[in-house]
C-alpha cells in the first residue's frame, strides 16, 4: 500500500533522472545564498553538472560550516518568502537554524506521510506525538505529517508521564511517536508504578527516533507493548523526521531520493563508496528552496543496502544508524559504538537498559567502564550473584566489541533516563 | 525464621549517611550493621527493631532492599558463647557464610545472626540445645 504510488515505485532510471535535474536546480539555487556563492566561487566551481556524480566536486557541508554560515548565511530566498525556522538540538555545541518556505514545509509533511503510510497508519488512527514540539524538529514534523494523513493526532508533546497514560487511555491511542528511551520509561511507569494492565491500550504501534538504536532495542519494546515498532530517521538539518523511513518489512529505512541524494563516505578520506559499505551518510536536499544543504555530512554511520526492497518501493534503503562518528569512541586501538553496548544489555535480564559509558586513561592504558543499574526484581541481598553479573556482562561485551570492559554496577534510576538524547559516553581522556 | 535487610549501595560518601537517616526519621531502632563490599559497590546488611517497617521506608525511597532469611539466636555475653554455637554447627557440618553480632545488655545478653545455607534446620537445632531464638524484632 502506498500514498503516492507512482513516485514511490518509479523506475530507478526515472528516479535518477530526477535526482540529476533536481541537483541542478539545486545548485543554481544555492548560488543565491551568500555561503554557497562564496564557496563556489572560491573554489571555480561550475554549477552547471552532466552527471549526477559530478556533486563529487563540490566540498561537503558540515556542521561547523552552518555554524560559521549562523544565523542565516545558507538562506537562498528573499525573507518573506520564509515561513519557518527551527534549531538543531545542539547536543553537539551551539545551536544551527535552519529556514522553511511553505513549499519546503509541505514537501516535509508529504515525505513524513509516506512513510507513516507506509507502517500502516491510516486516517483510522488516532496518533499521540510524544515527542517535543517547539525549535526541535521531532515533534511538528510528524504531527503535520500525520495531520495531512487524516489521523486524529494528539499533541502531547514529551514529558508528564502521568498525564500521558491518561490521553492514551481515554483518547484510545493507537499509535504514539516516541523517543526509544522515553518508550521504555513508559513501560516502567505503567507496569510498576501505575500497574495498569496493557489490555486496557488501544496501541497497536510506535514510531521511534531520534536516539539512535539497536534492533534488539526495537524487539524488547515490541515485546513489552505487545505491538509493532517502526523506525524514522531524520536531522534538522535535512528538514527532521521523516528523510527515511520504515516500510512494513522493517529492514532498512526508505530515503526518499526524489528529495534526497545519499551518499555513504569513508569519514577519514571523505571517498566516496559503494553500495553496502559502512561508512557516514551525506546528503544533498534536491527540492529545498528556502535554504538548500549540498553532500551536509550527518555524522549518522550506516550503509546502503543492495537490492530491491519486496514492499515495491524503489527508493533505497539505508540501514539502521548504528551510531554518530561523534559517538564512536576508540579504548585501545578498536572503533567501539555505543549501540554495540546497548545490544549486550538488551539480552541480559539482570540489568535495566539505562547505562553509561565512561572511558579514562590510567598509567598510559585505556580503561573502559560499563556503568549498569541492577533491576529491582532481581536483588535478592546476594553479594556473589551481583559479581556473578558482572562477569557474565563483561564477557559478553568483550565478544561484541574485543575489549573486555569493567561493570560498574549501580543503583536503579541513578543513570540518566532521559525524555529526548541521552548522552551516553563520558569520555575523561580528553578532558 | 529470623530476617535481615540487604541493601544494595554504590561505594560512595554519604551513601550510609542516608539509610540512618531515613532510619532516625522513622523512628526505628538500628541494631546492627554490616557491610559486605566488592569495590565500586556493596551490600550493606542491617537489622533494626522493625525490619518490615524499614523494609518499606528504604523501599518507598528507591533503595534497592530485600528481605533475608537469618538465624537471629539469643547468647550469653560472656566468654565462648560464640563459639558453643559454632560449635553445635560444626559438628553438624553446617557452614555459616556470614555472622555478625549485637549486646542486648551488657554482660548478660547478646544477639548472634547467623547466615546459612538452611536456617531453618539450624534454628531446630539450635532450639533442640535450650537457645532462644528470635523471629523479628
Amino acid at each position: 500500500m502506498f500514498f503516492d504510488k507512482d513516485i514511490e515505485t518509479i523506475s530507478v532510471e526515472k528516479l535518477r533522472a530526477i535526482q540529476k535535474e533536481k541537483l541542478g536546480e539545486t545548485l543554481k539555487n544555492a548560488l543565491k545564498s551568500k555561503y554557497y556563492k562564496n564557496i563556489f566561487k572560491q573554489q571555480g566551481i561550475n554549477p552547471e553538472i552532466k552527471k549526477i556524480r559530478d556533486i563529487e566536486k563540490i566540498p561537503f557541508t558540515t556542521k561547523e560550516d552552518l555554524r560559521k554560515s549562523y544565523p542565516a548565511g545558507m538562506v537562498a530566498v528573499p525573507f518573506e518568502s520564509l515561513v519557518r525556522m527551527h534549531a538543531s538540538s545542539g547536543t553537539t555545541g551551539k545551536s544551527t537554524f535552519i529556514f522553511h518556505t511553505k513549499k519546503d514545509l509541505e514537501n516535509w509533511s508529504t515525505l513524513v506521510v509516506r512513510g507513516l503510510y507506509a507502517v500502516g497508519i491510516r486516517k483510522t488512527d488516532v496518533f499521540q506525538n510524544m515527542m517535543s514540539y517547539g525549535l526541535f524538529t521531532g515533534g511538528i514534523g510528524l504531527h503535520y505529517g500525520a495531520e495531512k494523513l487524516g489521523a486524529l493526532v494528539v499533541p502531547a508533546g514529551s514529558g508528564n508521564t502521568k498525564k500521558q497514560i491518561e490521553l492514551l487511555l481515554d483518547m484510545h491511542t493507537t499509535v504514539i511517536h516516541i523517543t526509544p528511551s522515553y518508550l521504555f520509561y513508559l513501560s516502567h511507569v505503567i507496569e510498576d508504578e501505575e500497574k495498569i494492565p496493557l489490555s486496557r491500550f488501544s496501541l497497536r504501534m510506535a514510531v521511534i527516533g531520534a536516539e539512535p538504536h539497536s534492533e534488539e532495542t526495537r524487539r524488547k519494546l515490541e515485546k513489552l507493548f505487545k505491538i509493532k515498532v517502526f523506525n524514522c530517521y531524520g536531522l534538522s538539518e535535512m528538514n527532521g523526521p521523516g528523510v527515511a523511513f520504515e516500510c512494513e518489512y522493517q529492514n532498512g529505512l526508505h530515503i526518499w531520493e526524489d528529495h534526497y541524494y545519499a551518499e555513504i563516505i569513508n569519514p577519514k578520506t571523505g571517498k566516496v563508496l559503494q553500495d553496502g559499505e559502512e561508512g557516514e551518510l551525506v546528503l544533498t536536499t534536491l527540492q529545498r528552496e528556502g535554504m538548500p544543504i549540498i553532500r551536509y555530512r550527518t555524522r549518522d554511520i550506516t550503509k546502503i543496502m543492495k537490492g530491491r526492497c519486496p514492499c515495491g518501493r524503489t527508493h533505497r534503503k539505508i540501514a539502521r544508524i548504528k551510531g554518530r562518528t561523534d559517538d564512536m569512541f576508540i579504548v585501545k586501538g578498536v572503533n567501539i559504538f555505543p549501540s554495540q553496548i546497548e545490544t549486550v544489555l538488551m539480552q541480559t535480564h539482570e540489568v535495566d537498559k539505562n547505562y553509561r559509558i565512561v572511558i579514562d586513561r590510567k598509567d598510559g592504558l585505556d580503561n573502559l567502564t560499563v556503568e549498569v543499574e541492577v533491576k529491582k526484581g532481581f536483588f535478592d541481598g546476594e553479594l556473589s550473584h551481583l559479581t556473578a553479573i558482572q562477569e557474565k556482562l563483561a564477557d559478553m561485551m568483550k565478544n561484541t566489541i574485543l575489549v573486555k570492559p569493567s561493570i560498574k554496577l549501580v543503583e536503579p534510576g541513578s543513570l540518566p533516563s532521559s525524555t529526548g538524547k541521552s548522552q551516553r559516553v563520558q569520555d575523561k581522556r580528553r578532558v | 525464621m529470623g530476617k535481615q535487610l540487604s541493601i544494595f549501595m554504590e561505594n560512595k560518601p554519604g551513601k550510609i549517611n542516608r539509610i540512618t537517616g531515613i532510619l532516625q526519621k522513622e523512628e526505628i531502632n538500628l541494631k546492627a550493621m554490616t557491610i559486605a563490599d566488592s569495590g565500586t559497590f556493596g551490600i550493606v546488611k542491617i537489622m533494626t527493631d522493625n525490619n518490615k517497617k524499614a523494609f518499606n521506608v528504604l523501599k518507598k525511597d528507591n533503595f534497592l532492599v530485600s528481605y533475608q532469611d537469618v538465624v537471629v539466636v539469643e547468647i550469653q555475653d560472656r566468654v565462648g558463647a560464640f563459639h558453643y554455637v559454632a560449635k553445635i554447627l560444626e559438628d553438624e557440618k553446617i557452614n555459616i557464610e556470614d555472622a555478625y553480632g549485637f549486646i542486648i545488655e551488657a554482660d548478660k545478653k547478646a544477639v548472634l545472626i547467623l547466615k546459612v545455607a538452611e536456617p531453618k534446620k539450624v534454628e531446630t537445632l539450635l532450639k533442640k540445645q535450650g537457645y532462644k531464638l528470635i523471629e523479628d524484632f
